[in-house]
């Protein structure tokens, strides 16, 4: 055992990686019979920015998300799940007196995979795994005149979790969830204080990538949702919220939103779902 | 939840009231900061606060409030530096009008073309009429010119023995367009200057110099090897400031008429907690030999040269008179 946790962490996560990338690469046949949920949501809520390279103010307004989640269990345990995240998200915002717009326009996916574990006698289930995750976007201030945009580019291993429980409601089964989501450590890209773009198109691409950790950027996605079952169909309704915020060069960024989501879950391959058999997690 | 406030707290962002106090503190402090030609143009920052900070009282109103900070930014005197609120927009002249203004368009319009020159995507041109000089007129840098624009403009003029680029009252505009005009006058890269900007809130918190440089058009493209006059006054500023410190250094080419506007800072954008915007210079660009050019350009030896306005009535030039005989003796 390593003395160095990261190290630790990240031979773990490598080795599952390894595993499940080599289950993905067998035959098709084999994935007959094993539970996939797909769902699919839209969230509305409202969004908070801030990013001192565009302005020292913080801009609050309204946040939209669309976003697709694929869970499946994986071929050689059950008790492992293989978890697929993607999403778009549009924030428009305004500076507190409302005469300047920001907005923020970012992409997401990640891969990873969820050990999960039981207690039957409380019907709650729950897990944890890593994941890596890769985001892109900006933010964008439209007055500004060589100073308009802020890109982020985001590559992270993070930790996730969730711990639900079903039960009946009228007649039928709801699957309560609560999911976490925690970059643990990464890399990201931000210019340094007062260095335009203009000198990034010109060729100085030195000191623009950074080492991400908790010290300069952190950030935690919560997923609070209650899957309502209609035969293998679900209607998912949920609470969305994301912090995150960083700090690198002396530029201090900050983006946390609020919103509530709507989405539909099916579960491929669950002709007749059972109590048991509602959702691989 | 409760680490990612903790977190979010880490990352502190300072804040300030929406009042005259906050208003004017946040300007202070955002070019205290930000601001990079402090220690070159002698400006003591800490007593501009201690004298403009006893202007500011709670009651004063926000033209008053606005009339002490765009006076306190004039104390950088940097025509790219402004404050923009909703009835004005503050601006330094005194980087122009304190000189003479040295250009007449009309003049030459009329009086060596006779309204007969060519015109296209913001620049004039045409062949002068007395020394076989073509002459190209381009009035911003903000009127984007199109390789096959240069094309055009250089095969016209190919027969001529010299070139005057006159960009006099140019006030800049896209950077990318002193790349691609200068390009044509290169046979290879050369060196067209460093790029300094701040690094953190300390007045002394710089990058080292980036060096950029200035490619040749690519291969078919028309170029010019003969000698060129770039014509300037005290109204060539920023983009186009910055095209003459490139051109300054090319063997055939001289500068003349009067010393530029300077305007080498590249401009940063930001705002106040009321909503006005500010702009001020925050990145350095230095010339090939590493000089600063904030304060203009002057013209080569020998080459300065100032508006006759009596002879202006009279429909000459003597500055582009002067560009011809350089090029013609």
């Amino acid at each position: 055992m390593s003395h160095y946790p990261i190290m630790s962490f990240l031979k773990l996560f490598c080795a599952g990686l390894l595993i499940s990338v080599s289950s993905l690469m067998a035959s098709a046949q084999l994935d007959e019979g094993r539970l996939v949920q797909s769902t699919w949501m839209i969230g509305v809520g409202s969004s908070h920015l801030a990013d001192t390279y565009l302005s020292p103010l913080k801009y609050s307004g309204w946040s939209l998300g669309l976003a697709y989640d694929r869970t499946q269990v994986s071929r050689w345990s059950e008790r492992w799940v293989t978890h697929l995240k993607a999403g778009v998200d549009l924030d428009r915002t305004l500076n507190p007196v409302g005469n300047a717009v920001m907005w923020a326009a970012q992409l997401q996916v990640s891969w990873g995979m969820i050990r999960k574990w039981e207690m039957p006698a409380y019907g709650i289930n729950f897990g944890v795994g890593p994941a890596i995750r890769l985001e892109g976007g900006c933010l964008y201030n439209a007055r500004n005149s060589n100073n308009p945009a802020s890109a982020k580019a985001t590559a992270t291993i993070d930790l996730q979790a969730f711990v639900s429980k079903s039960v009946r409601l009228r007649g039928r089964f709801v699957n309560i969830r609560y999911q976490p989501t925690l970059p643990v450590i990464g890399a990201f890209f931000s210019p340094k204080y007062d260095e335009l773009y203009y000198e990034l198109y010109l060729g100085n691409h030195s000191g623009l990538v950074h080492p991400a950790w908790w010290g300069n950027r952190f950030k935690l996605d919560n997923l609070v949702t209650a899957d309502i079952w209609l035969g293998s169909t679900a209607l998912r309704l949920g609470y969305e919220c994301s912090v995150m915020t960083s700090k690198v060069s002396n530029l201090t960024t900050r983006m946390i939103t609020h919103r509530f989501v709507v989405g539909i879950t099916l579960n491929w391959l669950a002709l007749r779902p059972s109590e048991n058999s509602i959702s691989p997690l | 939840m409760t680490i990612a406030m903790v977190m979010t707290s880490c990352h502190d962002i300072p804040e300030y009231q929406d009042d005259p106090e906050g208003n004017f503190e946040a300007l202070w402090t955002m070019i205290d900061q930000h601001y990079c030609f402090l220690d070159e143009k002698g400006v003591d920052w800490d007593d501009v606060h201690k004298r403009y900070a006893e202007k500011i009282n709670p009651v004063m109103t926000r033209e008053e409030l606005f009339n002490v900070c765009a006076e306190m930014l004039n104390e950088l005197r940097d025509g790219h530096t402004n404050l923009s609120s909703p009835w004005q927009t503050s601006y330094y002249r005194q980087w122009w009008s304190d000189y003479p203004q040295n250009y007449d368009a009309r003049v030459i319009e009329q009086y060596y073309f006779n309204f007969n020159y060519r015109q296209v995507t913001g620049v004039k041109y045409g062949i002068l009429p007395r020394g076989n000089i073509g002459y190209m007129g381009y009035s911003s840098f903000a009127n984007p010119i199109g390789e096959g624009n240069l094309d055009a403009i250089l095969s016209y003029l190919a027969t001529c023995d010299g070139l005057i680029i006159d960009i006099r009252d140019n006030g800049g505009g896209n950077m990318d367009m002193v790349d691609r005009i200068a390009g044509r006058f290169i046979t290879e890269r050369i060196t067209a200057g460093y790029m300094v900007h701040k690094t953190g809130p300390g007045r002394n918190d710089f990058s080292k110099p980036f060096e950029y440089y200035i490619y040749p058009a690519e291969q078919g493209r028309m170029f010019w090897t003969k000698p060129v006059v770039v014509l300037t006054n005290r109204s060539t500023f920023s983009a186009a400031n910055n095209f003459v410190s490139v051109m300054q250094y090319l063997p055939q080419v001289s500068i003349v008429g009067a010393t530029t506007g300077g305007g080498s800072g590249m401009p940063f954008s930001s705002e106040l907690p009321c909503g006005w915007a500010v702009r001020f210079s925050s990145c350095s660009v230095l010339d090939a030999k590493g000089n600063i050019t904030e304060f203009g350009i002057q013209p080569s030896p020998g080459c300065e040269v100032d508006l006759d306005l009596a002879e202006a009535l009279n429909g000459r030039d003597t500055m582009l008179d002067f560009a011809i005989d350089v090029l013609t003796r």
